[in-house]
């Protein structure tokens, strides 16, 4: 069901995503730093995250369109403990909920800042983080940093 | 009374003609407790609550477990009925994480009123304290959060609720000391409850002086973490009477659930919170009959402080952007406007979903509480919330039937 992209590739041993046929291709673009989101052919939908059919019309003719890279930040967490033992000596580090130009949240990091310079609003575009041969990872930095 | 809700005059018929109750309640001792299994606790709160009802074993005839973090089993219900030896002719497990606690009465409810069963025991139990690994650790937050979409960019579970926490500041101008006063007010009133775990004062500096988890939420700002079990016994007062229960029933008046999202990628705005909250809690007055002003006593699922002040403001006990000033003013503690978890609830008893909720709710309606009593309460509501403020579900219960 899911391709499981190595755990311990390159010494990175925080949490990979685990692809499914459906994500795939968004995560493919990712790698090739291009920034793209699912968008229903039929409704005109773009949604996040990529699934295989659109969770408002039920079609499955999508596509992954261009996405612009720029997004708000809508809420953010400063973490001061990480999720696993990889995480060690890293926070504190920013999570948050971006709000993109289309008009899709999505969760990332804000990065290229102090933790304590994330405000709400705050004008962030996308920086790609090759996390592994196999994963980058979308983040987004403040706007001209 | 009529109501454009669908539904809620069908389930004002049933609980009028079933007279669904909660006959038995049962708790085990709370804590850290090692070398007691998962399934142990289980055992010890289910013999708690029959005995409590003064009925038999045999007498139980439904079960609906929840599901455990440390003995992860596929078939939960039957495999503690196996356990405990018990041959039910109706068996479920519940499983929408805090919201289960809540659900567990409205599916015995349920399960009755369509003649699936007569006697039901709902139980949870577990040692997730001294039982879970490490490795089931990472993997029960990972389980909170989107795995590849989410989980990558390191969101903790207080993550996700900081997240929920410095929206609602930004938008309501709230404070630290909003979230505090309600870690504080918990912390006193578990001081009243023989088995919470943590009774030693708190203050509104310690708390928000203490270690940040998830900036905006401290240490204090997030539930404990405990071993321990907790049951209930739901019929009806017909089968009550007729079993000889001598407890004081406590009867169901209404329950409704509320969904928002399961991944906070998902959510659109703090009022898709909001909605599923209050549309949780308008099924269950609307069913009940009575609204926010009538609850004498309210249980609120308090996972992280900032989860009751968005319950406060969602079910409509205060106005939106209000729950911190009510909070911190002390309105929520036992004698004031609207006594809050007089247990201690999850952030000082215990942390077993809102297992406890229920039982003190049902405590607090039988006048059994002693120091902690709400005097003359007669209508309590409890509401559970699970994932990320995601999952909601509420009951409102009243000491005498309903009208």
């Amino acid at each position: 069901m899911s391709e499981k992209a190595s755990t311990k590739s390159g010494g990175y041993e925080k949490p990979l995503p685990e692809f499914r046929p459906e994500t795939k291709p968004y995560w493919d673009a990712c790698k090739k730093h291009e920034f793209s989101l699912p968008r229903c052919k039929k409704c005109g939908k773009v949604f996040f995250y990529p699934r295989a059919l659109c969770p408002v019309c039920m079609s499955q003719d999508l596509e992954l369109i261009k996405a612009s890279g720029k997004a708000k930040v809508w809420t953010f967490a400063i973490h001061h403990m990480g999720p696993t033992p990889a995480y060690k000596g890293e926070p504190p580090y920013v999570v948050a909920i971006v709000e993109t130009q289309e008009g899709v949240k999505m969760m990332t990091n804000i990065v290229g800042c102090k933790p304590e310079d994330v405000r709400i609003g705050m004008a962030v575009e996308v920086v790609f983080d090759d996390v592994t041969p196999e994963v980058t990872l979308p983040k987004f930095k403040p706007i001209g940093k | 009374m009529a109501s454009s809700i669908p539904g809620i005059e069908d389930a004002r018929e049933i609980l009028k003609k079933h007279k669904i109750v909660i006959a038995g309640i049962g708790e085990t001792e709370q804590g850290k407790i090692p070398n007691k299994s998962s399934f142990q606790f289980l055992s010890e709160a289910s013999k708690l609550a029959i005995e409590d009802a003064g009925i038999k074993k045999d007498d139980v005839d439904g079960l609906v477990t929840a599901f455990s973090l440390v003995e992860q089993t596929f078939m939960h219900c039957t495999t503690f009925a196996d356990y405990f030896g018990l041959r039910p002719r109706y068996f479920s497990s519940v499983a929408i994480g805090g919201a289960t606690a809540v659900w567990m009465v409205a599916e015995a409810a349920m399960a009755i009123a369509a003649g699936q069963a007569e006697v039901v025991l709902c139980v949870r139990g577990d040692n997730t304290l001294s039982g879970i690994s490490s490795s089931g650790m990472v993997a029960l937050i990972r389980e909170m959060c989107h795995a590849e979409f989410e989980f990558p960019y390191g969101l903790t579970t207080p993550g996700g609720y900081a997240l929920a926490a410095q929206r609602y500041f930004h938008e309501y101008n709230a404070r630290q000391e909003h979230l505090a006063a309600v870690a504080v007010t918990m912390r006193k009133h578990a001081s009243l409850k023989p088995n919470a775990m943590n009774k030693e004062p708190l203050t509104i500096d310690e708390v928000v002086n203490s270690r940040i988890i998830a900036a905006p939420l401290h240490k204090y700002d997030c539930s404990i973490i405990s071993d321990g079990g907790a049951a209930f016994i739901v019929t009806t007062e017909k089968k009550a009477k007729a079993l000889g229960i001598k407890k004081p029933l406590v009867y169901l008046w209404g329950m409704g659930e509320g969904y928002s999202h399961q991944y906070f990628t998902s959510l659109a705005d703090l009022n898709q919170i909001y909605n599923a909250i209050g549309s949780s809690g308008e099924r269950a007055f609307k069913t009940a009959g009575v609204g926010p002003k009538d609850v004498d006593v309210a249980f609120l699922y308090d996972c992280f402080t900032i989860t009751v002040l968005l319950e406060l403001e969602g079910l409509g006990f205060v106005p939106k952007g209000e729950a911190g000033p009510f909070a911190l003013e002390g309105r929520l503690e036992i004698g004031k406007d609207l006594p809050l978890n007089t247990h201690g609830g999850l952030l000082s008893q215990a942390h077993l979903g809102a297992m406890h909720h229920v039982v003190e709710a049902t405590t607090q309606l039988r006048g059994e509480a002693g120091p902690r009593q709400v005097k003359d309460a007669e209508v309590a509501l409890v509401h559970g919330n699970g994932g990320i403020v995601s999952a909601h579900s509420t009951i409102v219960l009243g000491k005498e039937p309903i009208s």
